[in-house]
């Protein structure tokens, strides 16, 4: 049987438009990776093109899917790896929890880390989405974080001045 | 710690005494460490200064001796200049380099260390502050002949209603659009683009508000907006005979939000004649404000080829590596020598000589932790994989390596990737094999557009512009960043993983049973000459 891994960017890789892929590397495809020891490869594509890929150590999520970091023409994705058959039964297990739980709280989450310079909502704002909700302040440079949708200010997690990470949570909106 | 060179060795080449026994290093990062690089090279230790976010960064590594000014907030650490003199007082520093950024042109920093009976290895700091303050260089400039942006050459009235007729009327004389600019400004703070005669009062009190809480000075004036354009600076060195000179210039258009990302010397498309009346007008304004030691003068040119006179940046730049490739001569060791009261030396009085007419080509890329994809949005964190480039004609400049940690708390340059060839299109072609050589994993950087750029006809063609980048790399970055994740998904699903091998087992381990293909290995031996 022909085993099929479906790939998709991590959280942390994620943009707008991507879409996850579907890929049989056992298969006698038009895609050759030909492996060049110590993480490195060469992914020879279909359209003539070979690049460099670099790949980190993969490591394995609680759930059974494994997070790999590959840089490729200096782009560096974290991508997430799944049998796809098993792709298809967690994906229909969680839109059945997703169904019923869509209207919970959102934690917002930071993406860069950095120092908060201002948080501009306190606890119980009603706010919109696109409602400036705090800057962070890395490298120099202000970066404004904007509500994903509209609600209540459930919770602040942090104030200004303090050190964030990637991945922590600055504001609850409920 | 201990000097690395023994006294014999404390000499330059001509077996002078070197300029000073010992100086301090006020910076952090790859400029921290050219610096010192040029102290080691002339005999000279050199005291390094860090915060506790890069208590082991490779500038503290590379100095003689080391002080800790504060934690990793820049404002508690490298912008106290409290901290900077009292280190170099105790470790019997007699003089200090700013670098660039932080306290560099600030003229209380460099009064400070004069005060101290220490030497400011930078221009005077009167000159840093007549400069400083963008009107009073403005007059300078005017003064001296030197073609300025059109514009007022006194603050605007913000506050006054009564001189609001007054100031309108000077906005239609200058045209639109135009800009709102603080006099104390910098890094596009305190700017405002303004196309309408209705938008001037609110860019002015904005603009004002905005250059009152970055500067401490909320003075703002008027200033046609010359586009499209390109960013062109003369590098200049003057020595306290009141000489001064110019090493050429550099082509700094490719920007993003003011922040340069490529520059080259020298800049394309200017005859000798047209590059001597810019290094001419670039002298004449820096003569003016009684420039020693290094400075660089900025010029917009305009599609008629006319120049117009920017500001003077009174510093290091980032940049000067390109100059140094074509013209030969080491600014920062220069600058040692006219600091320790030195003329200029013969051999940078020829290169000026030749400036006009310069016989090789430099170009330089800044590679940042920001992501391209995200409008540069900085991506600190930690380093995994780090491949600099190497060979014919290539040089880097870096503070950092492999397992380094990119703090969030500076400037996100990490290296400076410098070619040089005999001509533009050979160091194009240089740039791109470099670009091909250079890996960066566990940080994002900004080496998918240096690649773009190396491989773009426009470019190519020295067709130049400060909007090139929104021009160019907007509209291609995101089909760029789908293709590699094309190939990056492949890579990814070929490897030992997803679900069948041990988790974190080194990817790219080519075992029996792996999932790599045999096809692959097939290819790659056909791929080479037996």
């Amino acid at each position: 049987m022909t085993r099929r891994v479906r790939v998709v960017p991590a959280p942390a890789s994620l943009m707008p438009g991507d879409r996850s892929i579907v890929v049989a590397p056992d298969d006698p495809a038009e895609v050759v990776v030909e492996p060049f020891g110590d993480g490195r490869a060469v992914v020879h594509g279909p359209d003539g093109t070979d690049r460099w890929a670099y790949l980190g150590s993969a490591n394995r999520l609680p759930d059974g899917r494994s997070v790999v970091e590959v840089v490729v023409d200096g782009w560096r994705f974290e991508l997430e790896l799944e049998d796809d058959h098993r792709a298809t039964l967690r994906e229909r297990a969680t839109r059945a929890r997703d169904a019923s739980a869509s209207t919970g709280p959102l934690e917002v989450r930071a993406a860069i880390p950095g120092r908060v310079a201002a948080v501009t909502v306190t606890h119980g704002d009603e706010i919109e989405a696109g409602a400036t909700l705090l800057v962070v302040e890395a490298m120099k440079m202000q970066n404004e974080l904007r509500a994903p949708r509209a609600g209540r200010v459930e919770r602040v997690a942090i104030g200004a001045g303090e050190t964030i990470e990637v991945g922590d949570v600055l504001v609850v909106i409920a | 710690m201990t000097s690395t060179a023994p006294a014999s060795l404390r000499k330059d080449a001509r077996g002078q005494a070197p300029p000073f026994r010992r100086i301090l290093v006020a910076n952090r990062g790859e400029i921290a460490v050219r610096i010192i690089r040029a102290c080691h090279e002339l005999g000279v230790e050199a005291v390094a200064v860090f915060s506790d976010a890069d208590a082991m960064a490779d500038h503290v590594r590379t100095a003689d001796e080391a002080v800790r000014v504060g934690p990793a907030p820049a404002q508690e650490s490298y912008l106290r200049i409290d901290a900077m003199v009292e280190a170099a007082a105790r470790t019997g520093a007699e003089a200090i380099h700013p670098g660039y950024g932080f306290l560099a042109e600030r003229a209380e920093f460099a009064r400070a260390v004069e005060e101290a009976g220490l030497v400011f290895i930078g221009p005077r700091s009167e000159t840093i502050a007549a400069l400083g303050d963008k009107l009073a260089a403005r007059r300078g400039a005017a003064n001296a002949g030197v073609p300025i942006v059109p514009g007022t050459l006194e603050p605007a009235a913000v506050d006054r209603p009564d001189d609001a007729a007054a100031i309108v009327a000077e906005a239609e004389r200058i045209g639109f659009p135009l800009l709102v600019k603080a006099a104390a400004g910098g890094g596009g703070r305190g700017m405002r683009r303004v196309t309408t005669v209705e938008e001037l009062p609110a860019a002015l009190a904005a603009g004002s508000a905005e250059a009152r809480s970055a500067f401490g000075d909320g003075s703002v004036y008027l200033e046609r907006e010359i586009r499209p354009a390109r960013h062109v600076e003369v590098q200049l060195i003057g020595d306290a005979d009141g000489r001064v000179i110019a090493l050429g210039e550099r082509d700094c258009s490719l920007q993003r939000r003011h922040q340069k990302l490529v520059e080259e010397s020298p800049a394309p498309g200017l005859d000798g004649e047209q590059r001597r009346a810019l290094h001419a007008a670039a002298i004449r304004a820096a003569e003016a404000a009684g420039l020693v030691n290094a400075a660089t003068v900025e010029f917009l040119l305009d599609p008629d080829g006319r120049f117009w006179f920017l500001e003077v940046n009174t510093r290091l730049q980032v940049e000067h590596g390109v100059t140094e490739l074509v013209s030969g001569v080491d600014i920062v060791r220069e600058q040692l020598w006219i600091a320790a009261g030195r003329a200029l030396s013969r051999e940078i009085v020829e290169a000026a000589g030749r400036a006009a007419n310069p016989s090789r080509h430099a170009i330089e890329v800044r590679l940042s932790a920001e992501d391209p994809a995200r409008e540069f949005v900085p991506s600190p964190g930690r380093i995994g994989r780090w491949a600099m480039p190497a060979g014919p004609g290539v040089r880097v400049d870096t503070g950092v390596g492999a397992g380094d940690r990119v703090p969030p708390d500076y400037d996100p340059l990490i290296a400076k990737l410098m070619v040089v060839d005999v001509d533009r299109r050979a160091a194009i072609a240089r740039l791109a094999r470099a670009l091909d050589e250079t890996v960066v994993t566990g940080i994002q950087t900004t080496l998918p557009f240096h690649r773009f750029v190396a491989r773009h006809p426009r470019f190519a063609a020295g067709d130049l512009s400060i909007d090139w980048v929104e021009e160019e790399w907007t509209p291609a970055v995101e089909r760029d960043r789908a293709r590699a994740l094309q190939a990056a998904s492949w890579a990814a699903a070929s490897a030992p993983v997803a679900g069948r091998e041990r988790a974190a087992d080194p990817a790219g381990q080519a075992r029996p049973g792996s999932a790599w293909t045999s096809e692959g290995r097939a290819r790659a031996v056909d791929r080479w000459p037996r």
